[in-house]
């Protein structure tokens, strides 16, 4: 139990210092019963038929659930919370209330018959719900027995609530006109769904925790598999190495990879996609040159035989600006705009003059510009000594896909 | 010097900030998590708080969400090794002043942390892609297209900056001041954070960002 800060405390010093809270999971309607069932050491069951049955004496349960709710303080603990929720949990309020005052209409409150109605059937059932590891009145009865306590609970339980309601519908004299054999109906089904009404309510409730376990667990599974494969190989592949260049390399490869994995589309099998490829094409010059490259897209079409084009030339522009330009980091940046795409790869390096391109220069001009233009594309170069590189390529006619610019 | 505030949950990455801004920057505190953050940055009142865009208890979105109200004069620098443009773009929107990747230059950095001082926006190429994206609606984000929609300037100034240029050879390649350039950068991030708060606070929700 955590007690709460300092400021609350001291509204009310007494709850508090003989250790009594209201509990904030687990509770009807605001944890007082269960507040008073963890501090007495019993089942919350008990405590709750107690304030039921008290309250059929001149209300007494309810004024001493509200003065205890005033005294005391909400307590946090960190018990799964059980699923009574606010509906449910006002559904047995309505209920309670509702049977008060049916009977005060049959003018049986205040007399003793009430209450003994009420407190054979708030305990009849509190000993037929108990879930609680708490001592329970069967405990109390049966000090160590194991599947002995259950039966104990059950048979009483039953015994107390068939009481409950025989002595309820006995006393009701428009029932009684209804015929005996309806009365005894009504008492036996009535019965049964409050004593197998928990049990069959539990069964449901493990059936669901055990699928949302199972479920759990497969997708840590799958987790821990994808890391196994990917990041720890990476990382003991890292330790092994002695270039830092390859290190590098190896770390932006893996993060490229696990970006894809936690960030990325699911790939959709028979549409490829324009920036899917060029992302490829990336990641290879990343891998082969120990270059940076930044991407950036900016829209997307299917992939065809003028994207392949694109990509390709990109692929040479970024091999290129790795072997010559000697800058540590190139960009590159996709963006398709209605029918044209376009792509910028860019380094901030030596750059060249471009009167007299150095004959090592030649790959460029042949495999960008051949592809481009061989696919209805085109290419420029822009190049300074000191001052960087920029291929432009743009390929109109590609197939677009989402809103666009 | 800029008084400087970290928020990581990193450790190793909070010391490796604190040593690479060593002298460029005065580093008033460091927080690792949401609540620390919020109380930290109320008592220190730095000039930039440098945060991280996931952290547990509502990762930055959470800390901008309770200081812009409070503090409108701190400003903040998102920083992540985060790809998911929707959660760049939701901080932005909350009021961060810009966004850059951890593999930032130490150098880099610190212009970044000065150039937010001074009250300009920071656009890494990555943003100004995301930026792009959102606006042509490529993005599942919240923006009114009707309102909120790029000027031709203002597009060609994020296209440039996609590209990999800083904001001085984007004014220079557009025949334009760097202050003009500025403007126009900041003039994009009052667009994307003009729309209705709610509509962001629900959005961010329905994606479990907050």
């Amino acid at each position: 139990m955590t007690i709460p800060d300092q400021a609350q405390i001291t509204v009310d010093p007494w709850a508090t210092r003989v250790g009594l809270f209201r509990r904030r999971q687990d509770r009807v309607i605001a944890g007082v019963g269960g507040g008073l069932a963890d501090r007495l050491g019993v089942g919350d069951v008990y405590v709750r038929a107690a304030f039921a049955t008290l309250a059929t004496m001149w209300g007494l349960g309810i004024v001493i659930y509200v003065v205890l709710w005033r005294l005391t303080l909400d307590v946090e603990d960190d018990r799964p919370p059980r699923p009574i929720d606010s509906r449910q949990r006002i559904g047995l309020t309505l209920a309670f209330i509702g049977g008060l005052w049916i009977l005060t209409g049959m003018g049986l409150v205040l007399d003793g018959f009430a209450t003994a109605v009420v407190f054979t059937l708030s305990f009849g059932t509190a000993a037929l719900w108990d879930r609680s590891e708490s001592p329970s009145l069967a405990r109390i009865i049966l000090p160590d027995g194991g599947g002995g306590r259950s039966v104990v609970r059950l048979i009483g339980g039953m015994v107390l609530v068939i009481g409950g309601l025989g002595l309820l519908f006995s006393s009701v004299s428009a029932v009684s006109q209804l015929g005996f054999t309806l009365l005894a109906v009504a008492v036996t089904v009535a019965g049964l769904v409050l004593a197998f009404g928990p049990w069959m309510y539990r069964m449901a409730q493990d059936l669901g925790q055990e699928r949302r376990e199972r479920v759990r667990q497969e997708e840590r599974a799958e987790v821990a598999a994808h890391l196994h494969d990917s990041v720890l190989q990476t990382l003991a592949l890292i330790q092994r190495s002695e270039d830092p260049r390859k290190m590098a390399s190896l770390a932006r490869s893996q993060e490229r990879e696990l970006r894809g994995w936690l960030y990325g589309r699911a790939p959709v099998p028979g549409e490829d996609l324009l920036s899917t490829a060029l992302e490829g094409a990336v990641a290879k010059v990343e891998d082969e040159r120990h270059v940076a490259i930044d991407l950036v897209k900016v829209g997307d079409a299917t992939l065809d035989d003028r994207g392949r084009a694109l990509v390709g030339a990109a692929t040479e522009a970024l091999i290129n600006a790795a072997q010559h330009s000697g800058a540590a980091r190139i960009s590159i940046f996709l963006e398709v705009d209605g029918e044209t795409a376009d792509v910028w790869v860019t380094d901030q390096g030596k750059g060249f003059d471009q009167k007299t391109v150095p004959p090592d220069r030649r790959g460029l001009a042949d495999s960008v510009f051949g592809r481009m233009s061989r696919h209805g594309g085109s290419a420029a170069v822009e190049s300074r000594p000191g001052e960087g590189t920029e291929v432009h390529l743009a390929m109109p006619g590609v197939k677009a896909i989402g809103i666009q610019l | 010097m800029t008084r400087l505030f970290l928020v990581d949950d990193h450790q190793l990455f909070l010391a490796g900030v604190k040593a690479e801004l060593e002298g460029k920057a005065e580093i008033v505190g460091v927080a690792s998590d949401v609540d620390e953050a919020i109380t930290e940055i109320r008592r220190t009142r730095p000039d930039v708080v440098l945060i991280d865009v996931h952290m547990p208890g509502g990762g930055g979105l959470a800390v901008i969400g309770a200081l812009t109200e409070t503090n409108p004069e701190i400003k903040f620098l998102a920083l992540s090794v985060s790809d998911a443009a929707e959660d760049v773009i939701a901080m932005i929107r909350a009021g961060a002043r810009g966004y850059v990747t951890k593999t930032i230059s130490a150098d880099d950095l610190a212009e970044a942390i000065d150039r937010i001082k001074a009250g300009d926006a920071v656009f890494s190429p990555r943003l100004a892609g995301f930026v792009l994206d959102a606006f042509a609606g490529g993005l599942p984000v919240p923006i009114d297209v009707e309102l909120d929609q790029l000027t031709a300037r203002e597009r060609e100034v994020l296209r440039l900056i996609a590209r990999g240029f800083a904001y001085k050879q984007v004014a220079s390649r557009l025949n334009l001041s760097v202050k003009t350039v500025e403007t126009h950068v900041s003039a994009v991030l009052r667009k994307l954070q003009l729309s209705n708060r709610h509509e962001l606070a629900r959005w961010a929700s329905d994606r479990k960002i907050v």
